[in-house]
C-alpha cells in the first residue's frame, strides 16, 4: 500500500484536529481551554503517527493467517512452560471459513459502495417516508437482492421482523417513530384537502 | 455492608420483573455471544436503545446480565469447528478442538460452559472481596486526580489496540475526548462547535455515537465479507448428554486449577488495557507449567479448555471494578458498558461506594445469577445453540441496520441523529478498514465530560499546583511511563507479529 493510502486515516484525523482547534481558538478563555488540551497534544501525536506510518513500510512480519497465529502462540506457549509444547491445530487443517475467503481490492470496493449506497439509501429512505414504511421494503429488498434469499423466505423475514418491531415499539414501549418528511407532507394535504372539502 | 449485601440479593432475587429482564438478558447474551459477527461490544450497544427509559437497577442489571454470558457461549464455534469467535476463544480452540476432532466434543463443552460459569462467579466474588480494601483508595482521590485518572484510562485503553497501535489508539481517544467537548460549554455558556443547530447545543448523542462507531462499521464489513462457516458438517455438532456431563464434572475434578485461573483471570481484569485475551493465554500457560503431563496439552488436554474459560469469564468481574470506582473501564467490551451506564444516569466513580453500593452489589449479584442461570440454559440448548454457527453474516445485516436506525431515533427523538450516524459510522469505518482502534472513541467520550469538569473544579482550589500533588504527582509518572512505553513499541523494530491471535 502506499503512503498516502497507509497514512490515509491518520491525515482525515489531523484534519479533523486542525478545524476544531481552529474553531476554538475563537471561543473565549474558558471554553477554548479543554479543547485546546485535548486539540495541541492531538495534533502533535497524529504528526508523530504519520512519521510511523512512513516507517511502517520497513516493517517486516505482515499478517499470519489462523493457523500461523497458533504456531506463535505454539512458540510463546512452549516458552512460558520451559519445555517444547505442540498444538495440533498449528498443523493440521483447519475448517474453512468463507468470511476469511480474500477479495480482490476491485471486488472488495464494489461490495463496500455497494453497502454504502443500502445504508445510505435506507437512512435517506427514514427521513423521507418514516420508520414503518422503510423499514419492511428495505429487510424485504436487501435480503432478496444482496442477501440473495427467495422471495419467500425474504418476505417472510422481512415483513415478520417488522410486525415484531412495530408491535414492541408501538404498543409495548408507545414510542412515536419519525414519520417521513414526504409522509407528513402528504398527510398534511390530505388532512387539508379533507377540511377544506368539510 | 453487609445489610446491603444480602439486601441487594433478596431484592434482586424477589422482583419478578429484573429476573424477567436476566433471563431475557441471559439467553439473548447466549444466542448473540455464538452468532457469528456480533461481538459482545456491538451487543450492548444494539440493547441500549432497548434499556433507554428503564430505571437504573433494572437496565445496568440487563445490560451486565447479557454481557457475562456473551463469553459462554462464544466458545462453541471453537471447539466444534476449530474456528474460534473472537480472541478470548483463540486459546479454548488449542484443545478444545483437538476434543471434538476425537469425538469429546460435549465433553469438551461442558468442561468449557461450566468453567466459564464458575470463572464468571469467582470474578464477581474477587470484585466484591477488593471492596473494603479499595473504598479509602477511591475515596481519597480529588478532580485533581479524577482529571489525570481520565487521561490515564485513555493512554491504557489504547493498549488494547495491540502493539504498535498504541499511538493510534490514544488519538482516537482524544478524538472521543474533543467530541465530548461538541454541546454548551459549563463554563461560559459558549456553543462550542454546533453552530445553529440546536440539537447539538446538549452534546452528541452518545447512543449515536456508539452505535456509529462500531454497529455501522461492523456491520458494512460483515457485508462485504459474507459468508458463513463452511467445509464442516453438522454432525461435529452431534454429541451426547452423557458426553456433556462427564464434562462437566470435570471442572470439579480440577478445582483447584479452575480457582487458580479464575483468580488470575479476575486480577488481570482489573488491569485496564490488558484485555481478555491476556488473560485467556496467561491462564493457558499457566495450566501448561503446573502440569504434571504438559505433552497432553495440544492434543485435547481438558486443563487446557478450562484454564482459559474461567480467566476470560473472570475478568469480567475484575474489569467492573476500575469501571465502576474509576470511571476507567477495564476492557472495550466495558466501555461501551460504561457508556451505557452514563445513559442510565449512573456515574461511575467514588460516589458509587458512598451513595450507590446497592447498586454495586446488585450488580454483583447479576454476574452471580446471571452466570448459574447461563450454565443451566445452555447445557441444555446447546446443540441448537450451535446451529447459529452456520447464519450466513449477509442475512444479519439489514436487521441489525434497522436496529441500528431505531436506537438511534429512539435515544433522543431526533432525526438530526440519523444524519450524525452517517457522518460518524463513515469515520467508524474508515478506523476499522484502516486498523485502527475504536474502543478508545468510547473512552474520551465518556471521560471527556468528567475529565472537563474536574480540570475545572481542581484549578479552581489549586489552580496549576494540582499537578504537584502527591497522588497527581504518580499518575503523571503512570501516564509518562506509558507514553514512553507506546514509544518503545512503535520505535523498535517489529520481531513479532503485530496481529495478535484472534484480534479483529
Amino acid at each position: 500500500m502506499s503512503y498516502v493510502g497507509r497514512a490515509s486515516m491518520t491525515f482525515v484525523m489531523l484534519a479533523i484536529f486542525v478545524v476544531m482547534v481552529t474553531i476554538a481558538a475563537g471561543y473565549p478563555a474558558d471554553a477554548r481551554f479543554m479543547p485546546f488540551v485535548v486539540g495541541i497534544p492531538a495534533i502533535g501525536l497524529c504528526l508523530l503517527q504519520l512519521v510511523l506510518d512512513a516507517r511502517e513500510r520497513r516493517r517486516t512480519g505482515e499478517r499470519l493467517d489462523a493457523q500461523g497465529r497458533f504456531g506463535m502462540a505454539e512458540a510463546s506457549i512452549s516458552r512460558m512452560a520451559g519445555r517444547k509444547v505442540e498444538f495440533e491445530v498449528a498443523h493440521a487443517p483447519l475448517p474453512v471459513v468463507e468470511t476469511e475467503t480474500p477479495l480482490s481490492p476491485r471486488e472488495q470496493v464494489g461490495r463496500e459502495l455497494a453497502l454504502w449506497g443500502w445504508f445510505l439509501g435506507f437512512i435517506g429512505a427514514i427521513l423521507l417516508f418514516g420508520f414503518w414504511l422503510t423499514i419492511p421494503v428495505f429487510l424485504v429488498a436487501f435480503l432478496r437482492f444482496q442477501a440473495r434469499a427467495g422471495w419467500a423466505r425474504a418476505l417472510l423475514l422481512g415483513l415478520g421482523a417488522t410486525a415484531v418491531l412495530l408491535a414492541t415499539f408501538e404498543l409495548v414501549f408507545r414510542l412515536d417513530v419519525h414519520a417521513g418528511f414526504v409522509t407528513e407532507y402528504l398527510r398534511d394535504q390530505i388532512l387539508g384537502w379533507g377540511n377544506a372539502s368539510q | 455492608m453487609i445489610d446491603i449485601m444480602f439486601s441487594s440479593l433478596v431484592a434482586m432475587l424477589t422482583s419478578p420483573h429484573i429476573m424477567g429482564l436476566m433471563l431475557v438478558a441471559v439467553l439473548i447474551g447466549l444466542v448473540v455471544g455464538a452468532t457469528p459477527g456480533i461481538g459482545g461490544r456491538l451487543s450492548i450497544a444494539l440493547a441500549i436503545p432497548f434499556v433507554f427509559g428503564m430505571d437504573m437497577i433494572p437496565g445496568a442489571v440487563f445490560l451486565l446480565t447479557m454481557h457475562a454470558v456473551n463469553g459462554t457461549s462464544g466458545q462453541i464455534s471453537s471447539i466444534m469447528f476449530g474456528v474460534p469467535g473472537d480472541g478470548d476463544d483463540a486459546a479454548t480452540t488449542i484443545d478444545g478442538y483437538p476434543m471434538a476432532k476425537k469425538g469429546e466434543a460435549g465433553r469438551a463443552l461442558g468442561a468449557s460452559i461450566t468453567a466459564s460459569g464458575f470463572g464468571g462467579i469467582v470474578g464477581a466474588i474477587v470484585f466484591a472481596l477488593m471492596i473494603p480494601v479499595l473504598e479509602p483508595i477511591v475515596l481519597s482521590f480529588s478532580p485533581a486526580e479524577f482529571f489525570l485518572l481520565a487521561v490515564l484510562g485513555i493512554t491504557l485503553i489504547a493498549f488494547l489496540a495491540g502493539r504498535g497501535n498504541i499511538f493510534k489508539g490514544i488519538i482516537v481517544g482524544l478524538y472521543g475526548m474533543m467530541l465530548a467537548t461538541v454541546g454548551m460549554d459549563p463554563q461560559t455558556g459558549t456553543a462550542r462547535f454546533s453552530g445553529d443547530y440546536l440539537f447539538l447545543w446538549d452534546g452528541l448523542s452518545l447512543v449515536t455515537a456508539v452505535l456509529a462507531l462500531f454497529a455501522v462499521p461492523e456491520m458494512i464489513a460483515l457485508g462485504v465479507r459474507g459468508g458463513s462457516i463452511s467445509a464442516v458438517s453438522m454432525e461435529a455438532a452431534r454429541f451426547s448428554y452423557r458426553q456433556l456431563f462427564e464434562g462437566v464434572l470435570e471442572v470439579p475434578r480440577h478445582w483447584w486449577l479452575a480457582l487458580r485461573t479464575s483468580i488470575i483471570g479476575a486480577i488481570i481484569g482489573m488491569i485496564p488495557g490488558l484485555g481478555g485475551s491476556a488473560a485467556a493465554w496467561m491462564c493457558y500457560g499457566h495450566a501448561v507449567q503446573s502440569s504434571k503431563h504438559p505433552e497432553r496439552f495440544g492434543h485435547g488436554a481438558v486443563e487446557g479448555v478450562i484454564a482459559p474459560e474461567t480467566a476470560s469469564n473472570a475478568k469480567e468481574g475484575g474489569s467492573l471494578l476500575p469501571t465502576l470506582f474509576f470511571g476507567i473501564p477495564g476492557s472495550s467490551g466495558m466501555a461501551v458498558m460504561m457508556g451505557a451506564f452514563l445513559i442510565l444516569g449512573i456515574q461511575p466513580g467514588p460516589a458509587m461506594l458512598t451513595t450507590h453500593l446497592d447498586l454495586v452489589w446488585t450488580l454483583i449479584w447479576a454476574l452471580v445469577v446471571g452466570n448459574i442461570m447461563a450454565i443451566s440454559i445452555l447445557l441444555f440448548i446447546t446443540r441448537w445453540v450451535a446451529v447459529l454457527t452456520f447464519i450466513n453474516g449477509a442475512m444479519l445485516v439489514p436487521f441489525i441496520l434497522v436496529l441500528v436506525a431505531l436506537g438511534t431515533f429512539v435515544s433522543e427523538g431526533r432525526w438530526e441523529n440519523l444524519v450524525i450516524l452517517v457522518v460518524l459510522g463513515a469515520i467508524g469505518y474508515g478506523l476499522l478498514r484502516a486498523d485502527w482502534p475504536r474502543a478508545p472513541f468510547v473512552i474520551g467520550l465518556v471521560l471527556g465530560k468528567v475529565a472537563e469538569e474536574s480540570l475545572h473544579k481542581a484549578l479552581q482550589l489549586w489552580g496549576m499546583e494540582f499537578f504537584l500533588r502527591p497522588l497527581s504527582l504518580v499518575l503523571i509518572g503512570l501516564i509518562s511511563l506509558t507514553i514512553v512505553y507506546a514509544i518503545y513499541q512503535n520505535v523498535r523494530p517489529a520481531r513479532t507479529p503485530r496481529q495478535p491471535i484472534g484480534a479483529s
